[in-house]
């Protein structure tokens, strides 16, 4: 059996739910740290 | 633990702390996966599916770390109701349900090539399944009281009680005859993985763990951030 | 004494009764969550003819031989302790070799093991393929005693 294909699944599902969990964490800050920020500045 | 008890004071730590831990993260992970593919030999036995081990590891560490992290904020909100440990509770959730999401995904794939099945109801595979959905649940638990107003002690409650299933994954493969292998690193025991496979690991390791970090603080952050919000609001309205 | 110490107290030994029972439980059921039956186990007379089930251990060294239609393949499982042979149809994982763990699936016929299905069994020894050589003899065992 060829093992690189499941390397490369391996690693894909790996780095992108990693990096998806990343970028939902950042954007979810950044947009409430924003509306308190706005909230404030009123 | 009490210095951090105030929000800003928490903040002013975290804000930097997230930038270092991403970028030392993305740097550590990304080398560890590069050293992982490219530098490494394969296996005797498994040939170059051994390569897994680098993503499958750390997230299993973290999978089961992040309970742990779940279970002492579950503690501090009981004994000390320091006031974030809720908040720190809720954010671990989905990191930790993230990696153990990734570990259950990459034993899999790396069971298909080495064992002959993707999926196998063994003690090990079966425990930390159950792990994946006690963090669901967590989140659904801990959402639903926080919508209610709850302080968080019945998430907490329910954090500690799930984190008797952390020694019964660990130990599984000692107590029961499992198709899973044995533990290849112990704290005291060393590794039975050779130093050429091995040293790429702890590089994808603390950069998982930091990434895992980040992404702990920037939840924390934007709960901090909305609840400042939701009071505003309520002051406005009342 | 101050509420936080009792309330330490009662976390403390609530955690404890938790934790305590569970590994009881768990301990307790080690004989039914155990994913195979070993050769010994089946010498004890432990697992009963034609039920379904799994067979774990070593495939012995230069037991495994191949009849002549090219796909039955006949080798012997053992723990050190006794022998079962085990009769298989079918194309087996490439990881399934002489003197490496592996577990069938299937029933028990006259004494041999009748399997549906062959998965290997990894240990948890990882090496690169020149060293993997010199030791592969001393690899027998480890992940069986248990």
């Amino acid at each position: 059996m060829n093992p690189w294909p499941f390397v490369a699944a391996a690693y894909t599902v790996a780095i992108s739910l990693t990096v998806g969990l990343l970028a939902w964490s950042y954007i979810s800050m950044r947009s409430a740290e924003a509306a308190a920020d706005s909230l404030r500045r009123k | 633990m009490h210095a951090l008890a105030n929000p800003a004071r928490f903040l002013r730590i975290a804000r930097p702390a997230t930038i270092w831990l991403l970028a030392v993260g993305l740097a550590l992970a990304l080398l560890g996966i590069s050293a992982g593919l490219t530098l490494t030999p394969p296996d005797y036995l498994q040939g170059e599916t051994v390569r897994i081990l680098y993503v499958h590891v750390p997230s299993a560490w973290l999978g089961m770390g992040g309970w742990l992290g779940i279970a002492a904020a579950s503690i501090s909100q009981l004994v000390w109701r320091h006031p974030l440990a809720a908040v720190a509770g809720r954010a671990v959730a989905p990191a930790g349900a993230t990696f153990a999401a990734i570990c259950l995904l990459t034993g899999s794939i790396w069971g298909r090539p080495t064992w002959g099945t993707w999926w196998e109801w063994d003690g090990r595979l079966t425990s930390m399944l159950i792990l994946f959905f006690l963090y669901l649940g967590y989140v659904a638990l801990a959402s639903a009281e926080r919508e209610r107003g709850g302080e968080g002690r019945i998430a907490a409650i329910y954090g500690l009680v799930g984190a008797v299933n952390l020694p019964i994954i660990h130990y599984s493969v000692l107590w029961w005859r499992t198709l899973h292998q044995g533990q290849s690193i112990s704290v005291t025991g060393g590794s039975s993985i050779d130093n050429a496979i091995l040293w790429p690991l702890p590089l994808t390791m603390i950069g998982f763990s930091f990434l895992f970090g980040a992404a702990v603080l920037m939840r924390m952050r934007a709960e901090l951030a909305e609840a400042k919000v939701e009071a505003r609001m309520r002051r406005l309205g009342a | 004494m101050k509420p936080k110490n009792q309330r330490l107290i009662l976390v403390a030994a609530a955690l404890f009764a938790v934790v305590a029972a569970a590994l009881l439980a768990m301990w307790g059921l080690r004989e039914q969550a155990s994913y195979f039956f070993t050769p010994a186990d089946i010498a004890a007379g432990k697992a009963s003819e034609g039920k379904a089930m799994r067979l774990g251990g070593m495939v012995q060294a230069h037991s495994i031989q191949r009849q002549g239609d090219g796909l039955t393949i006949r080798f012997v499982v053992t723990d050190g302790k006794a022998t079962t042979p085990v009769v298989y149809r079918g194309i087996v994982p490439d990881l399934f070799r002489e003197g490496s763990g592996a577990v069938a699936e299937g029933r028990l016929q006259n004494g041999t093991f009748m399997a549906d299905t062959i998965l290997a069994k990894h240990d948890e020894r990882y090496m690169p393929p020149e060293l993997g050589n010199l030791s592969a003899e001393h690899k027998a065992g480890g992940t069986l005693e248990r």
